[in-house]
């Protein structure tokens, strides 16, 4: 049962949160759930080499439906993600009403996330994805913003709607093949003619909840109506579970049908790219602005994943990893601001790095990290995945590329507004807790930036041919 | 009548005679509310409980009432969602002072009836059944004469029932014009012939059913029906109306599926239904401000979901019907059983604010039930739904899946609302809650856990359910 750890962890705390008599200790339990997961999965990469954690699988609900839990090496490093951003996120949910209810359904969205990136059966790989949407939509209804109602009811409908389409495609592929299990699936293909209806249906799914352009419609209220520490983790590590759907169910169920649908999926990718970009620079609101940029960074992640070369998945598990830490930072950041000027509009800060400038040097490093600047890990991912999409789409790789510059408008526009110039306010600095969430976060930015091998050497091989997908794990 | 005609009817006259025995102790001593209900439950436990016991056997009279795993499973079924909602029913009698006897005997008689309707080997059996499970419903629809509208809803369901009742006998003599036999074992070894009377008569028939079952365009009854009827009554009814009706189309559509014409005609028929039901269905809940007449347009969309698969072939979605029944009698018991336990048995979707202040407990079991028949992981919901598409799937019936699985997405607005709804700041003023709720307390617990362990390990239901074939 040693995947279905992660996912056991979680769970456990969650339950642990119902038995609490107070909600003192509850944040505790969270942050610990979150450091113990990432430690296991660390614990068990380095015990198990690139091979992964090899798949067990239980009886569960007759033929077509089994336990089938395993992690491969993209797996794992997501699995470790998870851990980390889930733990931070947590941290920084301080002073939330009713601890124990907001950490234990912090633990249950935990537990489904992680669930995703261990099951190896394709129904149990569905009932992960679904059970990830009540908890974070509970979390963003109850606990979100003036605007939550609507918000939340956009993102579950939204979602709701792509995974029914992947439902209905998993279950006539699991008909037709009699069989529910990845390894088993991948080895025996639907014929190349059927096969791109049905990756169509599943790439639905995952387009939404990445969100690929023009799905991301819920993408910008969601972030501002949840809480910030929920949209961090949405935006951190629940997205990526499209993207390792893609990587993980699509290229090697429908090497053919991806492989038709790649120019489409790959030029809305790109556009999507610069897109985002192009919307950061116009906002005011530090919530929106983090959010066009998310959608930016997202959809050059799913370039990577569509190119469905290794270079490029590697270069889409290196961009994850730093899309996933930048924006954690950048959300808990942005909150810590705002807090401490009264508001998230560009307008009411100004000019506090005088007054805060470990605040400061802090959110310059994220949104360096976040334009891909080269040193941090944005550049790794980004130089990846745009290398390896030029040398199958050039054209979508060139239009992508562009993001590089308007990237850096957003950014220095965010930093010059929010921290120089003349001083409106006086604030006080990071305290330590702040820093004692933020200084790790920010670490493995930078240590992923210079030795993004750390992270791609995980994809052992090259992850996204049939073959290797298909060979036991 | 032989040995083998008592064995196969059996749990029925457990049934029937504890219905009686029940009233006939009411004329003695007066039975408190609870005791009835604790009386009548253990009588239905005994029915199922023999036909968990008795096994397959041969069919007694002569055929007319089989003695196969599909009737042995939904008579055990029905007669287990009686005792559920008889154990729900008891405080709930106790409180509104409804005549506990009577209750208790209605809903044994209409077990019977649904049981009959499962059994039934002779169109004629059916029948008889169909009138036994109606007759008490009409009976307990009217019986809460405070509620919205009681009259109309039991006075529009009888008199629609009974036009569909004879829809039902005279498409029973059209089958038997055309074929000289309302008997299905016959009916199922002559290879029907194409006849235009005789797809008359399955026509009318499957009409008579689809009322019942509460499947558009027969389902006008059922939105009043919920709102108006007991919730304990409704719990009851939601389950054993459409167990009866669906274990009498598999077995007439099994009966009669022989030859491609015959099978390509029930399953347009049924795929046309269902679509018609899951759309209009879900479409109509979306726009319900009372919860109970929203739980009954979410039934005409659940029945969908059952015709659906039956469209599938008797052969292939048999089990399947079987285990959505069970799932599904499971949720509804604990839906209303929910309601039972508010102090307003019939909220609005606002009146729920602050139900998660008041009793968390309530409001948890609400977000689990509602999550189950949404259809979502990890409770056995999902499973029904999963297993019904599966079915689709296999028969090759792709649109309808799709309408399915979008059906489902529409369901989750309205189901959610209510969930998230529980919430929501409080609106009113708490009323205290008058008498007691223990028994009925335990027995909603004990099925909102069910539909989460039948989720999690539905290993030993798909066991049983895999003995209902035709």
């Amino acid at each position: 049962m040693s995947s279905f750890q992660m996912v056991l962890v979680p769970l456990l705390a969650a339950a642990a949160l119902c038995a609490l008599p107070a909600g003192r200790f509850a944040r505790a339990v969270a942050v610990a759930a979150g450091l113990l997961e990432s430690v296991l999965v660390v614990a068990q990469a380095v015990a198990r080499g690139p091979g992964g954690i090899p798949t067990e699988r239980f009886e569960w609900a007759g033929p077509l439906a089994h336990y089938a839990v395993g992690a491969d090496g993209f797996g794992l490093v997501l699995l470790a993600l998870t851990g980390i951003l889930f733990a931070a996120g947590a941290a920084a949910s301080r002073r939330v009403a009713h601890p124990r209810g907001y950490f234990a359904l912090w633990c249950l969205a935990q537990a489904a996330v992680s669930g995703v990136f261990v099951a190896q059966d394709l129904v149990l790989f569905f009932v992960f994805w679904e059970a990830m949407l009540i908890p974070v939509a509970l979390l963003m209804w109850l606990w979100g913003g003036a605007d939550a109602r609507g918000a939340t009811l956009r993102f579950l409908l939204y979602t709701m709607a792509g995974s029914a389409l992947l439902l209905a495609g998993i279950v006539s592929l699991v008909v037709v093949r009699g069989t529910s299990e990845l390894s088993a699936l991948a080895l025996r293909p639907l014929p190349e003619a059927d096969q791109t209806l049905v990756a169509l249906v599943f790439v639905a799914a995952f387009a939404v909840k990445l969100p690929l352009f023009p799905f991301h419609a819920w993408l910008p209220r969601a972030y501002v109506a949840a809480p910030p520490p929920v949209a961090a983790v949405l935006s951190g590590i629940v997205a990526k579970t499209a993207a390792y759907g893609v990587i993980h169910l699509c290229l090697p169920l429908f090497p053919a049908g991806m492989a038709r649908l790649a120019p489409g999926l790959v030029a809305l990718a790109a556009v999507g790219t610069l897109y985002g970009a192009l919307l950061a620079t116009r906002q005011h609101d530090t919530r929106r602005l983090i959010a066009f940029s998310s959608l930016s960074h997202l959809n050059l992640i799913g370039l990577g994943v569509f190119t469905a070369t290794a270079a490029a998945s590697q270069g889409a598990l290196v961009a994850s990893v730093s899309h996933g830490l930048v924006v954690v930072a950048l959300f808990l950041l942005a909150t810590l601001l705002a807090q401490r000027v009264g508001g998230w509009s560009l307008a009411d800060a100004g000019g506090v790095a005088a007054s805060a400038p470990v605040l400061s040097a802090f959110t310059t490093l994220a949104v360096v990290a976040a334009i891909g600047v080269p040193g941090t890990s944005g550049f790794a991912g980004e130089f990846l995945i745009l290398a390896a999409a030029y040398a199958r789409f050039p054209g979508a790789a060139v239009v992508a590329a562009l993001v590089v510059v308007v990237a850096a408008v957003y950014g220095l526009r965010l930093i010059r507004h929010a921290f120089h110039g003349p001083a409106r306010a006086q604030i006080r600095d990071l305290g330590g807790a702040d820093r004692l969430i933020l200084a790790p976060l920010l670490a493995l930015i930078l240590l992923v930036g210079v030795v993004p091998t750390l992270v791609s050497d995980r994809v052992a091989g090259p992850p996204a041919t049939p073959a290797s997908a298909g060979a036991p794990r | 009548m032989t040995l083998g005609d008592l064995l196969a009817a059996a749990p029925l006259i457990v049934l029937a005679g504890g219905a009686c025995l029940v009233l006939a102790a009411d004329l003695v001593v007066r039975l408190p509310a609870r005791g009835a209900a604790w009386l009548g439950a253990a009588v239905a436990a005994v029915a199922a409980v023999l036909a968990a016991r008795l096994g397959p056997g041969t069919a007694g009279f002569g055929g007319a009432l089989e003695r196969d795993g599909g009737a042995l499973f939904f008579v055990a079924l029905v007669a287990v969602g009686a005792a559920g909602a008889l154990l729900v029913a008891g405080d709930y009698l106790a409180r509104e002072d409804l005549p506990p006897a009577e209750f208790v005997a209605l809903v044994l008689f209409s077990a019977t009836g649904a049981g009959l309707m499962a059994a039934g080997g002779d169109l004629l059996v059916v029948f008889l059944g169909l009138e036994l499970l109606s007759l008490p419903l009409y009976a307990l629809t009217g019986l809460l004469a405070r509620a919205r509208h009681a009259d109309e809803a039991a006075l529009k369901y009888f008199l629609l029932g009974a036009a569909a009742s004879a829809v039902f006998l005279y498409g029973v003599a059209l089958v038997y014009a055309a074929t000289g036999t309302t008997r299905l074992d016959v009916l199922a070894r002559g290879a029907t012939p194409p006849d235009p009377l005789a797809f008359a008569g399955f026509a009318l028939l499957l009409c008579g059913v689809a009322f019942k079952a509460a499947l558009v365009p027969f389902h006008a009854w059922a939105p009043d029906v919920y709102e108006a009827a007991p919730p304990p009554a409704t719990a009851f009814m939601a389950l054993a109306a459409k167990t009866g009706a669906f274990a009498a189309l598999l077995r007439i559509q099994a009966a009669t599926s022989g030859g491609a014409v015959a099978a390509a005609d029930w399953r347009a028929a049924l795929a046309a239904v269902a679509a018609l039901t899951l759309v209009v269905g879900n479409l109509a809940a979306l726009g319900q401000r009372r919860v109970r007449r929203l739980l009954g347009w979410s039934s005409v969309a659940h029945a969908g979901y059952l015709a659906a698969a039956a469209a599938a072939g008797a052969d292939i979605a048999a089990p399947f019907i079987a285990f959505y029944l069970v799932v599904y009698g499971t949720l509804s018991l604990a839906s209303f059983g929910l309601l039972t336990l508010l102090p307003d048995d019939d909220p609005t979707i606002d009146d729920l604010g602050g139900l998660f202040r008041r009793s968390p407990l309530i409001a948890v079991g609400f977000v689990v039930v509602l999550v189950g028949l949404t259809g979502l992981p990890p409770t056995a919901g999902f499973l029904g739904k999963l297993y019904v598409f599966e079915a689709l799937a296999q028969a090759r019936l792709l649109w309808l899946l799709i309408i399915g699985v979008l059906a489902s997405v529409v369901s989750a607005a309205y189901y959610l609302r209510v969930a998230l709804a529980c919430f929501a700041p409080s609106t009113a003023e708490a009323t205290p809650m008058a008498g007691g709720r223990r028994l009925a307390g335990a027995t909603v617990a004990l099925a909102t856990l069910l539909s989460l362990a039948l989720g999690l390990a539905p290993l030993a239901l798909l066991d049983l359910v895999r003995q209902v074939r035709y």
